[in-house]
């Protein structure tokens, strides 16, 4: 398909109110050395990592604390110098996961294997992509994928664009926005870093409108670069994979399919920073910029933290909290996940934690599906979520599937619209699941 | 008239006699192989064609029983004089088939057990799982939304109290409900066992206790109390040995510290 | 002749529709309506029953039960017809017809047979096939006539067993109160199709 720098609109999504307003000119500020860390092993889709280090070690700052349980999968490192205490991690999602308590000893010593890279463009892509490996970078969006498993697709898909993601179209979200202001060198260098890795020549970086001083400033670096910033249309979710490849692109990812289908690799711009840092400084992935707001946080900002924070830490660095909140959400208003205790500690993936009030949380009501086609309107998939949820509830999971149920991003456009108040995405994650479920059984 | 009656009578006799002689003819040439079995199997069956085997009526289990893809406790109406005469005719040991009901391995109620947070969403188990485990503070626990009740076809699953609860009178060993319950907290056991251990969560003893009254803490006072082999140990957690299990007398004679060591349900239903 | 055959068809399909007209063969109807697959194998035995059944039952009524007799045995004198004996007589052909039907059906087809299961004899004792049976011999058409009146009738029934179990389908899926759950809904159903079929009623 023919590459064009006007954007295609991808159908339905919805226009909520941003809420940027709050963090936008929020300056990132680095949070200070804490006493305890709290690793989970697991930061990424993919196989579990494996330890390498045992209890009452002595690491320093960056050093792997577990290496790669397979090829999809990452090593996740130390976050800062001191002892190691392993634990079993109880996941707000219910389930057991390894973790790494590290008990800071105050110095924040580097360990000894960090070697920079300065010369990076005269090595071969292979030894870029190893080093992006071995330095734990994954997928800084949300997804969490590794980074070098994408950098490395099967030979018989040619790819021949690579897209950064700047869109960050999640209302109160302001972590991307404020990195590109604030480090555009850094991205710039990290996209080049990719595109040598990828070999490609066509780099696009997508940056939604209502940030137009960052597509000003990147603008301007960028036309050296061989970079071309795309402004585009305000629109959730024109952040998602599969949306953003077709509004830069107009190409259509096939229903199943992946971005490689169709020669395209994502990265978040957060994403390019760490690989920036883990190819040009030799740093592995421990911290990235985290957004804390809501309207309950007494000073709402832009947080560079470890990873390990736990959430109750990243609250007294925003001063706390002036009113109760109904819910605490890791990410987005929109896909993040609700959390049920003060302890679960910051991840790679974690790009907002967001405090909503009891007023601004809407309640999911049990009631009939209207067939008032709301759903229909604003889904980015083309999907029925309001007749799939239907089948799903009474059980129907062969219907859903003919239906695509399995398409389904999760983006919550279609539960933002409800009128009936149905908590549609719900029903499609256990739609999805028992679809999965039957296929393997199938097998 | 009469000369016309007559000749009706005949007619009518040709007729039936015609059409008795096609009849029998079809039968022999369109006759299927059938093991002889089958047909006595499906006279011992009752005949309903509930679907509670999980097959598509009587004749369906039959096949299914005769070619060995299905055990005769499978029916849960037949008496068990028939499950006999069953087994009989399969040439299988008669007492190979015991009742069982299911049960629920949790005793956590409203009350009882802690959560950990509000839940706001789809009022089934399965979905409410896929949400941080369920809004229980026990990740084991009954969630007491539904799902198993909604799932069994003879209604013997009650709600009470945020715990589903199975009236073994009306329960028949199907087993639709072990495979609906997310947490697979159901299982079937003998409907003659007396006593059950109302606990399902492997985590320790005193995180358990913290969010459950009534959670089991592994102090191990019901194995002591028991016979040999009777209740397994399972890291913090009591498990009846149904193969060998003990008589209603154990759960006062352990002085069960929270309650978990139950007598089964039947003894105490009146109804 | 052309013009009046079309006139049978749309009569039998739309206008005079066994099951929501006549309200006969509404065993079957409510029975088997709960999917289109299985809708879809019952009409076609229903057609192929109700064909073959006008067939044979109009046969015998035209050259056997309707025939004039006047003859002399001996001393016995016998004169008149055997009209009256039509309900027994039909009864027992298509008792018998579709009892090799179901033979035939369970050695050619078996998958088709299991999942059609109790319906099979439904069919047997099934008014519809009666009833063309009945109204061909009262019309007194001709055998080819009623054989191809008996074939739209059931074409009739199909379009009707078919329509219903789409519905159904989509009913399956609905939140229907508990008091009208399972065949309260699906006769109510029923009867507004059938009111809505009224709206044929002078097409032809």
């Amino acid at each position: 398909m023919a590459l064009e720098h006007e954007h295609f609109f991808f159908r339905g999504g919805i226009h909520p109110h941003g809420h940027k307003e709050l963090t936008s000119s929020s300056p990132i500020q680095t949070a200070p050395l804490l006493d305890k860390y709290y690793v989970i092993l697991q930061q990424h889709i993919g196989a579990p990592p494996n330890l390498v280090v045992k209890d009452k070690d002595l690491v320093k700052k960056g050093q792997m604390l577990a290496e790669p349980g397979g090829f999809v999968s990452a090593p996740v490192h130390a976050p800062t110098s001191g002892e190691v205490k392993l634990l079993d991690w109880h996941s707000s999602s219910g389930v057991k996961l390894p973790a790494v308590q590290i008990d800071a000893d105050g110095a924040d010593e580097w360990a000894p294997d960090i070697h920079p890279c300065p010369d990076w463009e005269n090595r071969e892509p292979a030894k870029l992509r190893e080093k992006i490996a071995r330095a734990g970078v994954v997928g800084m969006g949300g997804a969490a994928f590794p980074t070098a498993v994408k950098l490395s697709p099967p030979p018989n898909k040619k790819i021949d664009v690579l897209i950064l993601n700047g869109a960050e179209c999640e209302p109160y979200l302001t972590a991307d926005h404020r990195l590109m202001l604030e480090s555009p060198e850094k991205i710039l260098q990290g996209a080049a870093i990719l595109a040598k890795v990828l070999g490609v020549k066509t780099v696009l970086l997508g940056i939604e409108q209502n940030k137009p001083d960052a597509i000003a400033k990147l603008s301007g670096l960028a036309k050296s670069g061989g970079v071309t910033v795309v402004p585009l249309r305000v629109m959730y979710p024109q952040g998602a994979e599969k949306q953003l490849i077709f509004a830069l692109t107009g190409r259509k990812v096939p229903a199943g399919g992946l971005p490689m289908d169709v020669g395209c690799v994502v990265q978040n711009v957060g994403t390019a920073a760490a690989v920036a840092d883990a190819v040009v400084e030799g740093k592995p992935l421990i911290e990235r910029v985290t957004t804390i707001t809501g309207s309950p946080v007494v000073r709402p900002g832009n947080w560079r933290l470890r990873i390990g924070t736990t959430l109750a830490e990243a609250l007294t660095l925003v001063g706390g909290i002036k009113s109760q909140p109904a819910k605490l959400l890791l990410g987005g208003p929109m896909m993040g996940h609700a959390q049920t205790s003060l302890d679960t500690p910051v991840a790679k993936n974690s790009s907002g934690i967001l405090l909503l009030s009891h007023d601004e949380v809407a309640q999911y009501g049990s009631q009939a599906c209207i067939r008032c086609g709301r759903c229909v309107d604003v889904c980015p998939m083309s999907l029925m979520p309001g007749p799939l949820s239907v089948m799903i509830e009474s059980e129907r999971f062969e219907l859903a599937d003919y239906a695509h149920a399995t398409d389904c991003v999760e983006c919550g456009c279609c539960a933002y619209v409800c009128p009936s108040l149905r908590p549609l995405v719900q029903h499609l994650r256990r739609g999805k699941a028992e679809i999965i479920a039957k296929r393997k059984k199938g097998k | 008239m009469l000369n016309l009656m007559l000749l009706s009578v005949g007619v009518i006799a040709l007729m039936a006699a015609l059409l008795g002689l096609v009849i029998g003819f079809a039968a022999r040439a369109f006759a299927v192989e059938q093991d002889p079995r089958v047909e006595e199997v499906a006279e011992n069956l009752p005949g309903a064609n509930c679907g509670g085997c999980g097959f598509a009526g009587c004749a369906d289990l039959a096949k299914a029983l005769v070619g060995g893809m299905a055990s005769p406790a499978a029916c849960p109406v037949c008496s068990a004089i028939a499950r006999g005469k069953i087994s009989e005719i399969l040439g299988l040991a008669a007492n190979a088939v015991v009742k069982q009901v299911a049960l629920v391995r949790c005793g956590g109620g409203s009350g009882k057990a802690a959560f950990k947070t509000g839940y706001n969403g789809v009022s089934d188990c399965k979905s409410a799982t896929l949400v941080a485990s369920g809004a229980k503070g026990c990740n084991y626990g009954c969630l007491g939304l539904g799902t198993c009740a909604r799932a069994c076809p003879f209604g013997a699953i009650e709600i009470s109290d945020g715990l589903a609860i199975v009236h073994p009178r009306l329960c028949v060993g199907c087993g639709k409900c072990v495979e609906a319950c997310p947490k697979k907290l159901i299982k079937l056991v003998p409907e003659s066992a007396e006593v059950h251990v109302l606990c399902n969560s492997p985590e320790k003893g005193p995180a358990k206790k913290k969010v459950c009254e009534v959670a089991c803490i592994g102090c191990r006072k019901c194995a002591k109390a028991a016979e040999e082999g009777q209740i397994h140990i399972n890291g913090f957690l009591a498990e009846v040995n149904y193969g060998n299990p003990p008589l209603a007398g154990l759960v006062g004679a352990a002085g069960c510290p929270t309650g978990c060591l139950a007598r089964a349900k039947q003894r105490e239903e009146t109804a | 002749m052309s013009h009046e055959y079309l006139t049978i068809t749309i009569g039998a399909i739309l206008v005079n529709n066994f099951v929501l007209s006549k309200f006969l063969g509404i065993c079957p109807f409510l029975g088997v309506s709960k999917r289109i697959g299985p809708a879809l194998g019952m009409s076609g035995a229903v057609v192929f029953v109700m064909a073959l059944a006008a067939l044979c039952t109009a046969s015998i009524y035209n050259f056997i039960l309707s025939r004039n007799i006047d003859f002399k045995i001996g001393g016995l004198s016998i004169q008149g017809n055997l009209e009256f004996l039509q309900t027994l007589v039909f009864i027992v052909v298509i008792a018998s017809l579709v009892q090799v039907v179901e033979l035939i059906l369970q050695k050619v087809s078996p998958a088709l047979y299991q999942s059609l299961g109790i319906y099979l004899p439904l069919i047997t004792t099934n008014c519809a096939v009666m009833g063309v049976a009945v109204i061909n011999a009262g019309t007194k058409r001709s055998v080819l006539d009623s054989t191809i009146y008996a074939t739209f009738s059931a074409l009739g029934f199909a379009l009707a067993l078919v329509l219903f179990a789409s519905i159904r389908e989509r009913l399956d899926l609905a939140k229907i109160p508990k008091p009208f759950q399972g065949t309260a809904i699906a006769l109510i159903t029923a009867g507004i199709l059938a009111m809505g079929f009224f709206g044929f009623s002078g097409l032809v």
